[in-house]
């Protein structure tokens, strides 16, 4: 199994034992984690595209989360393709924020619903990743989420 | 950092978020939001969506994509400057912990 479904069932994972013991630090670890098995999921794709195995680890190192939740998409009058690529961005904004809060403010608590709801969030964007990953449109959003601008 | 101009008024978002927990009532108990600024400091509002105990032991991918997707259809966040961010607890999960925020 890769290593971006691998975390994704870690946070199952971690969500079930936050449930079931009601500890916070599973419950915040869970969702750090699903956010995180995304970003691996769309880097993965990215650097597949660059020649060199060798250095597809260190293109990898530098995307920045915060131009990667930067890049947008809108169309009026979606297709299937463009709807499914809207869930995957819609998911990676509101998981990284869900992550960030996890990870650092720990005013904030989690609740078991609250944590199931994030995690069916990355499922979701993993499976509509996968119908639409090799598609132009999909294709040029993760060159998008690089950094590149739209032409 | 500035906070777009619809924070000065927000009551076409109040009147939205009561259309929508009215509509999705009673999977939909109540809706709070806040307007702030999100990790990365874009201008965000925060929802925060307390759902019936059995909408979310039940259904509550469901009613959560529903109330997503009402209030963007009521709310226009590109042109508003804001990026919506929504999260969801239950009743009895909000009983337990007990925050303010979430009240």
């Amino acid at each position: 199994m890769a290593f971006p479904d691998d975390l994704l069932k870690d946070a199952h994972h971690l969500a079930a034992r936050g449930e079931k013991d009601l500890r916070q630090s599973s419950l915040r670890r869970a969702v750090s984690t699903a956010y995180y098995a995304l970003f691996h999921l769309l880097i993965a794709d990215f650097v597949l595209n660059w020649k060199r195995p060798d250095q597809r680890v260190r293109l990898g190192r530098m995307f920045d989360h915060s131009k990667m939740k930067q890049a947008k998409f809108q169309s009026a009058n979606p297709t299937p393709v463009e709807e499914d690529l809207k869930t995957v961005i819609d998911a990676f904004a509101q998981l990284q924020e869900d992550r960030y809060t996890a990870d650092y403010d720990v005013g904030t608590n989690w609740s078991p619903k609250g944590v199931e709801n994030t995690l069916a969030i990355a499922d979701e964007a993993f499976k509509a990743w996968r119908i639409v990953r090799k598609e132009k449109i999909a294709q040029d959003h993760l060159l998008t989420m690089f950094g590149a601008r739209r032409m | 950092m500035y906070l777009p101009s619809v924070a000065a008024n927000t009551l076409p978002i109040d009147r939205a978020v009561t259309e929508v927990a009215e509509r999705l009532a009673p999977d939909v108990q109540y809706i709070r939001y806040e307007i702030g600024w999100d990790w990365s400091g874009d201008p965000a509002i925060f929802f925060r969506v307390v759902l019936s105990d059995e909408a979310s032991q039940k259904r509550l991918r469901k009613v959560a994509t529903q109330v997503v997707w009402h209030l963007a259809r009521l709310l226009d966040f590109p042109s508003m400057g804001l990026f919506p961010y929504h999260n969801f607890r239950s009743v009895s999960e909000q009983a337990v912990l007990r925050e303010e925020a979430w009240a």
